[in-house]
């Protein structure tokens, strides 16, 4: 391609001259391409770039469209699921940052509670003290201990399953 | 979670027509016409046939998902033209470490299928030239025309005013005539 001059005139009959190169009628408009630096120069890029785009277009190999609707298709699905998962995710991660804080809560309060007694001394007289009392307590939770097992044990089997049921369609 | 759940959780083949903005049918229509224009303007705005490729399935992907997309033919081809102009606006500014440049065959096309003997040489021209240009204006050019496309599609497809359109394009038709010009010299 030849070097090109420029023209910052603005011709009204570009658009003849866009047309003419589509259409290939440039010699139709020759007199014109040969008087006007702004139409030549327009006709010149469009005619390369005309030809390279059908040139690019003959040789683009692009995949068929059942494909391309088939990976969009699988691409949807995952990101509806993702979708889904995103609150399940959320609420096992609050869980377990409730569970973080009540271990962290109750070993806080439980040494507190050991460091009340400054000596073993003190704290064998407290105990002593108190003998009624954790003698008491500890006949009580016998008592209860199976039934406590026994509902301890059920909801580690229910929960788990709840979560299935409720996730599951069918 | 497991491929099943998946299935369970996400949209089955049916599904996909709530999903996506048109049914198969109307789709497999739509992409044959349009598909290959896509890939050239995507291939000669990245300059990279293979991101060209990924860009085109992500093109199509947001396209399907769009919601609100114009009913008419010509709006939604320009529709999909600017959805590809983001992206590959997005790409340039997380660049590939993979990306190749358009190989020989785009370059210099069959010998049985160049019409004169400058053909090959006037299109490795023309892609030097193109790289050399401003994303903006290779768009532009490509638009109005290798497409043909009015300045009205041009500006909506570029998101830019209608009004501002011819400047520009003369500006970027300046510079690759400068540009083809040099690589005559």
């Amino acid at each position: 391609m030849g070097a090109l001059t420029f023209n910052q005139s603005d011709c009204p009959r570009e658009s003849d001259v866009l047309e003419a190169v589509a259409f290939g009628r440039l010699p139709q408009i020759r007199e014109h391409l040969d008087i006007c630096a702004s139409c030549a120069e327009v006709a010149a890029i469009a005619g390369v770039l005309r030809q390279d785009h059908t040139a690019t277009i003959r040789e683009a190999h692009v995949p068929s469209a059942g494909t391309v609707w088939w990976r969009a298709t699988i691409r949807a699905r995952a990101e509806a699921a993702r979708t889904v998962s995103q609150p399940i995710t959320m609420l096992q991660g609050i869980a377990g940052a409730c569970a973080v804080g009540l271990t962290a809560a109750f070993a806080g309060g439980t040494w507190r509670w050991i460091q009340t007694f400054t000596s073993a001394g003190d704290f064998i007289v407290r105990l002593d003290a108190r003998r009624d009392d954790i003698a008491a307590a500890s006949t009580l939770l016998l008592q209860y201990a199976v039934p406590l097992t026994l509902g301890l044990a059920a909801c580690l089997v229910v929960a788990p399953l709840a979560l299935y049921l409720a996730l599951a369609d069918d | 979670m497991t491929f099943s759940n998946v299935d369970r959780l996400g949209v089955g083949a049916a599904e996909a027509d709530d999903v996506f903005q048109m049914d198969e049918d109307a789709f497999r229509l739509f992409y044959d016409r349009t598909a290959r224009p896509v890939w050239a303007y995507l291939a000669r705005l990245t300059g990279d046939p293979r991101q060209a490729d990924d860009l085109l399935q992500e093109t199509y992907y947001r396209f399907l998902r769009a919601r609100g997309t114009p009913s008419d033919e010509a709006h939604r081809r320009n529709y999909l033209f600017r959805i590809a102009t983001n992206l590959v606006h997005d790409a340039r500014r997380r660049p590939r470490v993979d990306a190749v440049p358009m190989p020989e065959h785009l370059d210099h096309p069959d010998p049985q299928h160049v019409d004169h003997a400058g053909g090959a040489a006037t299109r490795v021209d023309l892609s030097r030239a193109m790289a050399r240009l401003k994303p903006r204006e290779r768009a532009l050019l490509w638009l109005a025309y290798a497409q043909g496309s009015s300045h009205k599609e041009i500006a909506e497809t570029l998101g830019l005013k209608t009004a501002s359109i011819k400047l520009l394009l003369f500006r970027a038709r300046r510079r690759l005539a400068a540009l083809l010009g040099d690589g005559a010299a």
